[in-house]
């Protein structure tokens, strides 16, 4: 079992790297938690660690987990319109667009709210949590890298946005229920942003370094 | 054989890993940690973001032209574009969801489109903005591209719920689709270029001291 100061101090044998965005060659930051380091050259953030990054990893990303699974089970909105109801659940944003012949548009969008947004949770809590309890890694090359590869493409945040933006337009022509899996998804959507926040590549490939090690 | 700026790894033959960051030397071939190919620059940047470029350009013109959802309410349809839209919103008086809309789906994808092939444009042609600046550009670019699909999740969002027999039913329009092909190729665009590529020609004289480092406290 690794100590969680070990991994937020990141001891590692000093080595250089270079900046991602600029290709300057710097002495590797060692960081104590609270510190961001940045390139010289080019001001791109070359790694942060948050205070207590690990222990808030672990809980925030399961606790979104949950609350992603939650957010699948029950209604998400419905819309009255002179005593006529149409209730939906979160898998009917993206069914809806298959029945109605846009096969690929339905799967973009299920990938983009539910599926990655979701991985990227089960892969953060299942690389940092194998990583504290036994030391070692279990396929972490490609945990870590599927992370990162799917950054890019989990798009819960901006869903939420565009939930928020069709309720505003729809408050004005009918009424509009807001059901429990709405408040699930809010909630998944605040845990998946501050999981976001303390990602760090960084960190992340530097934590695989010291777990092989040890 | 391409010169890089004093100071860069690539300058001593050394690259870094796209994968995981590690310094390795470019002989290796392999990355030691992650065992992805070694390059020290992507293959090929310019010429693939200016291909994923103009493939989500052409995208984005039906997105423009086309509707992105047709509603029909007791048997008329009406038919709405991207843009068509936002007039509707800002007709019925909510400013601030027509302008957030706006923003998403017209101003960002124009923005990134302009400054990708701007930045394509100046790797080759040395402009007198510095490449610092040009770097935070490519650095916006990178962070808003994602925000555009703002408008493909509305459109999900309506078509599910507004489905209420022959009274009023929403469908999805042509522009729906490839308006997130545009999104998506320019996201594409956007990874394959390689920021690294605005510092190559980069002269010496403005090259920090290594050891200055710049860590900051939160």
């Amino acid at each position: 079992m690794i100590e969680t100061s070990k991994l937020n101090g990141s001891r590692l044998l000093s080595s250089n790297i270079a900046c991602q965005h600029c290709d300057f060659m710097m002495a590797e930051p060692q960081l104590q938690p609270g510190q961001v380091a940045l390139c010289p050259r080019c001001g791109h953030k070359i790694s942060r660690l948050r205070v207590n990054a690990v222990n808030e990893l672990l809980s925030y990303s399961l606790t979104g987990l949950i609350l992603l699974i939650l957010a699948t089970l029950f209604p998400f909105m419905s819309f009255t319109l002179n005593g006529n109801m149409m209730e939906i659940t979160l898998w009917q944003a993206a069914t809806e667009f298959y029945i109605e012949n846009y096969k690929v548009l339905a799967f973009v969008v299920f990938f983009f709210i539910v599926l990655f947004p979701g991985l990227i949770l089960m892969f953060v809590f299942s690389y940092v949590g194998t990583l504290i309890l036994f030391g070692r890694r279990f396929y972490s090359p490609i945990i870590v890298s599927a992370i990162f590869g799917l950054l890019p493409w989990a798009m819960a945040e901006v869903f939420f946005v565009g939930v928020l933006v069709s309720l505003i337009k729809l408050t004005t022509i009918a009424e509009i229920g807001i059901g429990l899996s709405f408040w699930a998804y809010l909630l998944f959507c605040l845990c998946y942003v501050k999981v976001l926040s303390l990602i760090d590549k960084h960190q992340f490939w530097s934590w695989m370094d010291l777990a092989k090690k040890i | 054989m391409t010169h890089y700026s004093s100071g860069s790894a690539a300058s001593l033959g050394l690259a870094s890993c796209h994968r995981c960051g590690k310094l390795s030397d470019i002989a290796l071939k392999r990355c030691g940690r992650c065992h992805s190919t070694l390059r020290l620059r992507i293959p090929n940047s310019i010429q693939k973001t200016l291909a994923l470029l103009i493939t989500g350009l052409i995208f984005f013109i039906p997105a423009n032209l086309f509707p992105i959802m047709h509603s029909e309410q007791l048997g008329v349809i009406e038919s709405a574009t991207i843009v068509g839209g936002v007039i509707i919103l800002w007709e019925q008086g909510s400013y601030p969801i027509a302008i957030v809309v706006f923003v998403a789906s017209v101003i960002v994808p124009i923005v990134k489109f302009i400054i990708l092939f701007w930045l394509c444009y100046s790797v080759h042609f040395n402009p007198s903005v510095s490449s610092r600046e040009r770097t935070v550009l490519y650095r916006v670019t990178e962070f808003i591209g994602r925000w555009s699909m703002v408008d493909v999740f509305v459109v999900a969002i309506l078509v599910a719920l507004i489905q209420l027999g022959g009274v009023l039913n929403v469908r999805p329009g042509l522009a729906a689709l490839t308006f997130a092909c545009a999104v998506i190729f320019t996201m594409f665009a956007a990874m394959c270029f390689d920021p690294r590529l605005l510092w190559d020609k980069l002269a010496n004289n403005n090259v920090p001291d290594s050891d200055t480092r710049n860590i900051k406290e939160l």
